[in-house]
């Protein structure tokens, strides 16, 4: 607990103490100037660890802060909804682990966190925590005991290592060699200063490489290269031994192999999943599936239930974890197939004619260049309207209601039918020319919303009447007219 | 999709002096949207940059404002009231609104978690009042403009007393 914030500082502290030995000239004074620094860090970490403390008192967790000012901060247990732990490197090391309380309220710094608790010390809250916000747990003249929490555990999935070589497919983290160079040039640049290399020679070394273009290129080449390469190594990274497991009342999601990292959602919150693939992943079979739920603040990295999985594994996988949905989706009217290659050819269409029209009107060659690859993307919108339209559809199994859309990234949402709160149909005046209306579901999770897109107008009034009869019946015509 | 279509159309209109206050609306958009052209054409006309016939011919601009703008602004709040109309029975609320963009929603009263009722400086003056039906979702939230003032507290009233008997923790 005591190591690690000095641990951590050093890095940033790093560059300062050498710039003080090297405009001390290493001198005896520079030294001394540079053992100040590293024990003033001590001793602040010494300070800032003796003056912050945890209790639980009763049915709530209090943390106070008295360096400078004053603070505790109440979380009453049963406001908590999921307790995220993870072990950075430094901190495994050490055998310590930071641990976050998410409490469902908005906003950052509204979240408790507790940095450089050991190991044994994050199981036992955690377990603390969350037995006592389960529902299923609830003995409330006797307080649960956490020695026997951790025995009932099930794994639901063990993500096997080779599927990590689907990665790259997912399109994540492939701007990674750029930001790689991006961040060795900013150092360079930094570095350089420190050290005294002025800028004119970083400024030289542009202008060298700029005289040679195709060094350059190399460059370039390789850094695409690398894209699929880096990005599938960083993806292993961040998802290795992804581990969905069900601990009485939780779902438990670990992954990672330098931060191994544990997320807690209250399976009572999950109201249901999304399943995503992008067109690579769905010429290989594989998906992702994130869980929608009620009050995760950053759901997206939070809410992931599977990295890339077989299809059939990801169904078997997210049935059991949250609840199957088995029915047929049913396509959208073809007047909706029309609109789909419109809004993906038109735009580029226009943009060609118009490019080829100031091509013609001023006679600069970079107007046909713009045209020709307008049109090439005019030319790509019709297999992707096409797939659009295709992957449109909505359809209700009896329990949950799912909806699909997309192409380059086509996302199917499964959502529990408890947990539509309204309903909401919306038609613009081109909508209304053709007949179709955009079917929104109401949820107080995820995104808040789930669209059908371009449903007819009977089906965009049959499904939620097939979904909740109650709530729309009373506003149906008469049944001679419908 | 209108009455024609296989949802009928909610019970109740808004206040007919919605339209006023929909009218005063297009105005100020107007005379806000007719100042700025002017002022854009004014600028356009002074600028030796541009082709002279892009120049020369910048009153052109504001006569389009008039000529396009004019009709649709004078047509919207006679369309909106037409089309905007709300109802609350069997718990659930279900209200029309839009003007080129329509939408229907229905929010029932067992997930709504607050009422508000609010009144901007127009609304004011004429006694009007905006509801803002809200649930834990966006999209399941429903906003209805336009009402007599007495009406929206008495609807604001019943849907929370209702919603406190309904409430349904599901979200």
């Amino acid at each position: 607990m005591l190591l690690i914030d000095p641990v951590r500082m050093l890095p940033s502290l790093l560059l300062p103490l050498v710039g003080v030995l090297f405009v001390g000239g290493f001198s005896p004074r520079s030294y001394i100037w540079a053992a100040l620094g590293v024990v003033g860090t001590v001793v602040f970490a010494v300070i800032r660890w003796a003056t912050f403390t945890y209790e639980l008192v009763g049915d709530r967790l209090e943390t106070k802060r008295a360096l400078i000012s004053r603070s505790v901060r109440t979380i009453p247990l049963e406001r908590i909804r999921g307790v995220d732990v993870s072990t950075p490197p430094m901190h495994r090391l050490l055998g310590l682990a930071v641990l976050k309380i998410d409490t469902g309220a908005s906003g950052g710094n509204e979240e408790a966190g507790l940095d450089g608790v050991t190991l044994t010390e994050a199981e036992r809250l955690k377990t603390v925590l969350l037995r006592r916000t389960a529902p299923a747990a609830v003995h409330p003249t006797h307080p649960a005991h956490p020695a026997r929490a951790a025995h009932a555990e099930r794994e639901i999935v063990r993500v096997p290592k080779r599927w990590l070589l689907y990665g790259p497919l997912s399109g994540a983290y492939l701007l990674t060699p750029f930001a790689f160079a991006g961040g060795a040039i900013g150092l360079a640049f930094q570095w350089g200063d420190e050290l005294g290399v002025g800028r004119d020679v970083a400024w030289h070394a542009g202008e060298w490489l700029w005289e040679r273009p195709y060094l350059l290129l190399a460059v370039a080449v390789l850094l695409v290269l690398a894209m699929p390469v880096l990005g599938g190594v960083m993806y292993a990274v961040f998802n290795w031994d992804f581990v969905l497991k069900r601990r009485d009342g939780y779902l438990v999601a670990e992954r990672g192999l330098v931060n191994r990292r544990s997320v807690s959602l209250e399976s009572q919150r999950v109201r249901g999943y999304e399943i995503v693939d992008g067109l690579a992943e769905r010429w290989a079979g594989v998906v992702r599936a994130w869980a929608i739920v009620t009050g995760l603040g950053d759901s997206r990295t939070r809410g992931q239930l599977l990295p890339d999985v077989p299809r059939p594994v990801a169904y078997a996988v997210t049935g059991e974890a949250v609840g199957p949905y088995d029915a047929a989706l049913r396509p959208h009217p073809p007047v909706a197939r029309n609109r789909r290659l419109f809004r993906a050819i038109f735009p580029w269409a226009l943009l060609a004619l118009l490019s080829a029209v100031a091509a013609v009107a001023t006679g600069v060659t970079l107007g046909w260049i713009l045209a020709v690859v307008a049109l090439l993307l005019a030319g790509a919108g019709i297999p992707l309207g096409l797939d659009r339209y295709a992957s449109l559809g909505h359809g209700y199994d009896g329990a949950r209601l799912s909806v699909r859309s997309g192409s380059l990234r086509r996302a199917q949402a499964v959502i529990e039918r408890r947990a539509v709160v309204g309903w909401r149909l919306r038609q613009t005046w081109f909508q209304r020319r053709a007949g179709v209306l955009t079917l929104i579901a109401g949820v107080g999770a995820g995104t808040g919303g789930y669209e059908a897109i371009d449903v007819s107008e009977a089906q965009g009034v049959a499904f939620p009447t097939e979904v909740t009869p109650e709530w729309l019946t009373p506003f149906l015509s008469g049944p001679e007219d419908s | 999709m209108t009455s024609q279509g296989p949802l009928r159309d909610p019970a109740n209109r808004v206040s007919p002096k919605a339209v006023r206050l929909w009218l005063l609306q297009s105005l100020m958009a107007f005379v806000l949207m007719l100042g700025g052209s002017l002022l854009v054409a004014r600028l356009v006309s002074g600028w030796g940059w541009l082709p002279d016939w892009l120049s020369e011919h910048s009153w052109l601009l504001p006569v389009a404002v008039v000529v396009l703008g004019l009709p649709f602004l004078a047509a919207e709040p006679f369309v909106r009231y037409a089309v905007h109309r709300w109802e609350l029975s069997g718990d659930v609320v279900y209200a029309r609104s839009g003007f080129l963009t329509r939408e229907w929603v229905f929010v029932p009263v067992s997930r709504i978690q607050t009422v508000d009722k609010g009144q901007g400086w127009f609304e004011r003056m004429l006694g009007l009042a905006t509801l803002e039906i809200r649930t834990a979702s966006h999209a399941g939230s429903s906003t209805i403009q336009g009402l007599e003032h007495g009406v929206a507290a008495g609807l604001a009233e019943q849907l929370a007393r209702r919603a406190e008997v309904l409430r349904d923790d599901a979200t």
